[in-house]
């Protein structure tokens, strides 16, 4: 719809400067949402916590925060979890992730496509122990995800697991 | 006295080999249908593949060592951590009085018993999933799908669930409960799928 206006306001724009000012301003205000969209659409989260015990946090966008219950979790995230600590993760494609003490886990790619059911996932795990059930995606395309600690790449048939690392060049 | 030295010795390199130290260990387990799929493990270019239940990989020295664990040695080295996993997704399935946008009275039955379940789960989210027949256009029924799953959203923020703990999806005809050839008719694949987790 907001493209179709834009498209038969060219001429208008194209005539008189200041009726593009007019014009824009009537379009923003009539389509604050497709406006909004096209600046800088906010990700969709890849997950949602579910568990959290003990210290748990995330670096999110250069800030680091608490990441309680309920918190979403996005790409690029990196998950924290103290000496007493563990965290459960589900992403939206039913991925089951669940970190414990010690552990520092990355999403470094998330996409899912709910109709299609297709996606993709990455994750880093950085140190510590991490527990695997994969979803939706693994289901469909299972060479589409695919998890790494420092010294080890897996690849993933659609399965349960866990990872245990001692970090790197270890 | 002999054989028995063996064992010893051989027991004895079994647990040096279990115990020697490793950066990175993987553990396939089976899944709670009894079924095991499979990970292939890579380091320093060399690729393993675990497939069996149990299968144990521990990465030393850039080498993949395959072992084999136990359900009891796994409980001792990651009981804590399973005990965190989150909730595995539950699903249900409600169908329509046949040409009508009426829950049959079993689905009605069906979602203040899903309200209840939801409301156990820590952060649950409730995923509305409508399906098609195979009647009419992808697209087409992309969109009707949706509106069944909207449909059904309704009724559940009318028994009582907050809208924002449901998120509807459209899958249209691409997942039919039962397989037919396209074009047919068939009600057993006009449904809503409600998945709690």
């Amino acid at each position: 719809m907001g493209a179709s206006a834009r498209a038969g306001a060219m001429p208008a724009i194209a005539r008189r400067a200041s009726a593009l000012l007019v014009l824009a301003a009537v379009l923003l205000a009539a389509f604050p949402a497709d406006a909004a969209e096209e600046a800088a659409a906010p990700p969709a989260p890849a997950g949602k916590v579910k568990r959290s015990e003990g210290s748990v946090s995330v670096d999110h966008a250069g800030q680091t925060q608490p990441l309680p219950v309920g918190s979403p979790v996005f790409v690029g995230d990196r998950i924290r979890t103290g000496s007493d600590a563990a965290v459960g993760v589900t992403l939206s494609d039913d991925t089951l992730l669940t970190a414990g003490p010690n552990s520092t886990l990355l999403i470094n790619e998330f996409e899912f496509n709910s109709t299609t059911e297709e996606g993709s996932l990455l994750a880093t795990l950085v140190k510590g122990t991490l527990s695997v059930v994969t979803g939706l995606i693994a289901k469909q395309a299972p060479e589409k995800v695919q998890f790494k600690t420092p010294n080890v790449v897996l690849g993933v048939r659609g399965t349960e697991f866990i990872i245990e690392t001692r970090g790197e060049g270890q | 006295m002999r054989s028995a030295g063996c064992l010893c010795g051989l027991l004895l390199s079994l647990t040096l080999a279990a115990c020697a130290p490793f950066s990175d260990r993987v553990v396939l387990l089976p899944g709670p249908d009894g079924r095991t799929g499979a990970v292939l493990v890579s380091a320093d270019g060399e690729e393993k593949v675990l497939s069996e239940p149990y299968a144990d990989a521990q990465v030393a020295d850039g080498k993949v060592h395959l072992l084999k664990t136990s359900p009891g040695m796994v409980a001792d080295d990651y009981g804590a951590l399973l005990a965190m996993q989150p909730a595995r997704p539950r699903l249900f399935v409600v169908h329509f009085d046949p040409g009508t946008s009426v829950l049959t009275p079993a689905s009605q039955t069906l979602l203040a018993s899903i309200r209840a379940q939801l409301a156990t789960l820590p952060a649950g989210e409730a995923v509305v999933v409508g399906h098609t027949d195979r009647v009419g256009a992808l697209e087409a029924n992309d969109r009707l799908s949706l509106q069944r799953a909207a449909l059904v959203r309704d009724m559940l923020v009318g028994a009582g669930i907050a809208p924002e703990a449901i998120a509807v999806v459209g899958r249209g005809e691409r997942a039919p409960a039962f397989m037919t050839a396209d074009e047919v008719a068939e009600a057993r694949n006009r449904r809503v799928e409600i998945k709690l987790r």
